[in-house]
């Protein structure tokens, strides 16, 4: 009784604390997951706390399901338009890169531990793939919106490498443990069935959960545990077959967050908040179990293998697999950059302590402090970098309050609120010519908490509230009226995209004729979508740029495959 | 160059009823044809209707700013337009336009007319300016109001 009690203060006091200080690191920028992961370090046998926590099977069980809660809520939050972009170069590095970095990373670790070659690359193997739960949380972030083909392509490859690595680190466990007897057809074939059985799985179990959730009619709280529920019984299915879980949960994600879902709102909502718990208690296990005086002894040969990770193996891997993409350097930069290591390879490393390998030990320790740098020095930076680099993109919505209302079969709507200040563009312009879009309606005007009997919106003023019921699509208009710009100034429309909107099937000799801008003969016939894309040669995304004699031309709207509206920007005067 | 100077009183224009954007542009010549006597209304007009192709020439904000390069045309030239009821300039967020102010600029200075464009989107991206704009009573109070700006190298 009265232990329970005690697990149940303790327990509850850590995930506050926990969820308190997400609050403060924000404003420091710190990354988070490090910090839960220090708060279980802290926690543990040497820090105040003094909690002893071995147990690996368990915490390999908790991880497990951790991550596979942190894959279907990203998969669910990826949208497919991202797959345009991303797909591709993301299934580059999710197999291939990862081959790569835990193939130089264990090249080196092999060579400078004096270890046996394979054991080597099994450490590279466990380092090799970027972390989901780390990325997800890097780019869900508030406030960083990245350019999409290098958001896409980061949050897929995040998403589905998992399976690979996993498969490396199993592999070569198994050579190890069996001394290495049957190589060659089985572990292609085990490869061949982690993969396919994971896609295939995946991709069925999301359409079958997505058709039994719409059939379903039940209390509207039990919707997000049927999907929870079905989600991690993919996962386990695929598991038990020997496919990859993972890949299998991430794809049934997917599918059920891009087709129209009953109940998506509660859904999503739920799944935000338990894919944090997630994430909070898997790093707060993981800190937890390790021991901190037994980082120190491996703390310079960690630190050397992180370094040669972080700054060779992973730069090496994005430039070779991006080669055929073209990606702007400093798009490959970037990515290069975010190979965030997290909780994979923390939970990677339990499997040869789990076989028993005599070295799993030392194994676990420095993987263990690979990922502390990682999360460190990568998390800490990337905001900063993506700035430098030029990568960022105007904030997209900034509404005040948003309800989302579930019309049985209706188009979507949601009744939104605004509160104006002093610098709301309506007020602070003078502004009242202004028409909303054509489905947006205005429910209510309040000022001093009394409703106004006319909803013309002639007179507004500052502090008043107003309630207007608008489709999503039409959010980021509305937002345009009445939110005060907060994003700075280099990010904010007009000096991101330019003053002026052209056309994308404007033709170069008409635009060179307004301008006096020098064009070249031969693309003096083209349209402004076919010279922009030439010219970027690669695949185009909103915020991609191109000199042209005294402007700068800026992708600010593609559909498809084409280029349909770009900004002109003046770069002198 | 002063961005007051390009306007000159007799092309400062606040008016109650515009019915289209073609009927505004139409006016903007009328305005500024007085100013360039080589040139007639309506190749003015064809003039900003060639560059509105292109894409709109709205910056948002019921802002507008319609603007060509006419050989023929002597010198940099602007006008002013200020409507009570803003008309549908297809603007890109969509919003009508009550403020329009169109420049011509001869052929050959096409770095001159890139200057004035820049100082002209940054004056119309001020919200203080945009408020005087809309609440001034007179035309020397617009001309005050915009004489402030001027590109930066030269008077």
């Amino acid at each position: 009784m009265e232990l329970t009690n005690q697990i149940i203060l303790l327990g509850s006091a850590v995930l506050l604390a926990s969820v308190l200080s997400s609050v403060i690191t924000r404003r420091l920028g710190v990354p988070l997951l490090l910090v839960f992961l220090v708060l279980g370090m802290l926690l543990g046998e040497e820090g105040p706390g003094g909690i002893q926590f071995q147990d690996v099977q368990m915490a390999h069980l908790f991880g497990s399901l951790a991550l596979a809660i942190i894959l279907f809520d990203g998969g669910m939050r990826t949208p497919f338009s991202s797959f345009r972009v991303g797909l591709r170069p993301a299934l580059g590095l999710a197999t291939l890169g990862v081959v790569i970095t835990a193939g130089v990373t264990g090249a080196f670790a092999a060579w400078w531990l004096g270890l046996d070659w394979l054991m080597g690359f099994l450490l590279g193997a466990i380092v090799g793939s970027t972390d989901a739960a780390a990325v997800f949380s890097l780019l869900h972030a508030r406030g960083l919106a990245l350019k999409q083909r290098v958001g896409a392509t980061l949050e897929i490859e995040s998403g589905s490498n998992d399976p690979m690595a996993i498969f490396l680190t199993l592999v070569l466990v198994e050579v190890l443990v069996d001394g290495g007897g049957h190589m060659g057809f089985t572990v292609l074939w085990e490869f061949l069935r982690q993969i396919g059985l994971g896609a295939v799985l995946g991709l069925a179990g999301g359409t079958g959960l997505r058709w039994l959730i719409n059939r379903l009619d039940m209390p509207q709280g039990l919707y997000p545990l049927a999907a929870m529920a079905g989600g991690l019984t993919v996962f386990g299915l695929t598991a038990v077959l020997g496919g990859s879980g993972f890949l299998a949960i991430y794809l049934a994600g997917l599918l059920l967050g891009n087709r129209p879902l009953q109940a998506s709102q509660y859904i999503n909502r739920f799944h935000d908040g338990i894919a944090r718990l997630a994430q909070i208690g898997m790093f707060l296990m993981l800190g937890l179990l390790v021991t901190p005086s037994e980082l120190l002894p491996v703390a310079v040969d960690a630190l050397l293998i992180a370094a040669v990770l972080i700054l060779v193996a992973r730069p090496l891997a994005v430039w070779l697999c991006l080669l055929p993409f073209k990606f702007p350097w400093r798009e490959q930069v970037f990515v290069g950059w975010v190979g965030l290591r997290g909780a994979v390879p923390i939970i990677l490393a339990l499997f040869p302590l789990l076989a028993g390998i005599p070295q799993g030990e030392m194994l676990f320790n420095i993987v263990f402090f690979v990922v502390l740098i990682s999360l460190l020095v990568q998390g800490w930076t990337i905001t900063p970098l993506a700035r430098w680099l030029g990568l960022e993109l105007p904030p997209a919505s900034q509404v005040v309050q948003r309800v989302e209302l579930d019309i049985p079969g209706q188009q979507e709507l949601e009744l939104v609120g605004y509160q104006l200040a002093e610098n709301s563009p309506v007020v602070r312009e003078h502004w009242t010519g202004f028409t909303l879009p054509r489905s947006v309606r205005v429910v209510a005007h309040l000022r001093d908490k009394v409703l106004l009997d006319t909803l013309d919106m002639l007179d507004l003023r500052a502090g008043d509230y107003l309630y207007l019921l608008a489709p999503p699509q039409d959010l980021p208009a509305l937002d345009r009226l009445f939110v005060a710009v907060e994003a700075p100034e280099r990010l904010s429309d007009r000096s991101f995209f330019g003053a002026f909107v052209l056309n994308g099937g404007a033709r170069m000799a008409d635009l060179s004729m307004a301008y006096g801008l020098e064009v070249p003969p031969e693309a003096r016939d083209l349209t402004l979508d076919d010279f922009m894309r030439r010219a970027l040669n690669t695949q185009p995304v909103v915020g991609d740029r191109l000199q042209l004699n005294g402007v700068e031309l800026v992708v600010r709207e593609v559909s498809g495959d084409r280029i349909t509206r770009v900004g002109l920007k003046f770069t002198r005067g | 160059m002063n961005i007051g100077e390009l306007l000159g009183s007799d092309r400062v224009h606040c008016t109650a009823e515009v019915s289209s954007k073609k009927r505004a542009l139409e006016m903007l010549g009328e305005m500024l044809s007085t100013r360039l006597p080589k040139l007639t209304t309506g190749e003015i007009f064809d003039s900003l209707l060639a560059r509105e192709r292109l894409g709109s020439t709205g910056l948002g904000h019921g802002v507008a700013i319609p603007h060509g390069r006419l050989e023929g045309a002597d010198e940099a030239c602007a006008a002013l337009l200020r409507l009570d009821r803003g008309v549908d300039y297809d603007a890109p967020d969509s919003e009508p336009v009550d403020i329009l102010f169109a420049l011509v600029v001869p052929t050959e200075s096409s770095e001159e007319h890139l200057q004035i464009l820049a100082v002209l989107a940054r004056m119309f991206s001020d919200p203080e300016t945009l408020a005087r704009l809309r609440d001034a009573g007179s035309t020397r109070e617009i001309l005050d109001l915009l004489g402030r700006w001027s590109t930066g190298d030269g008077d």
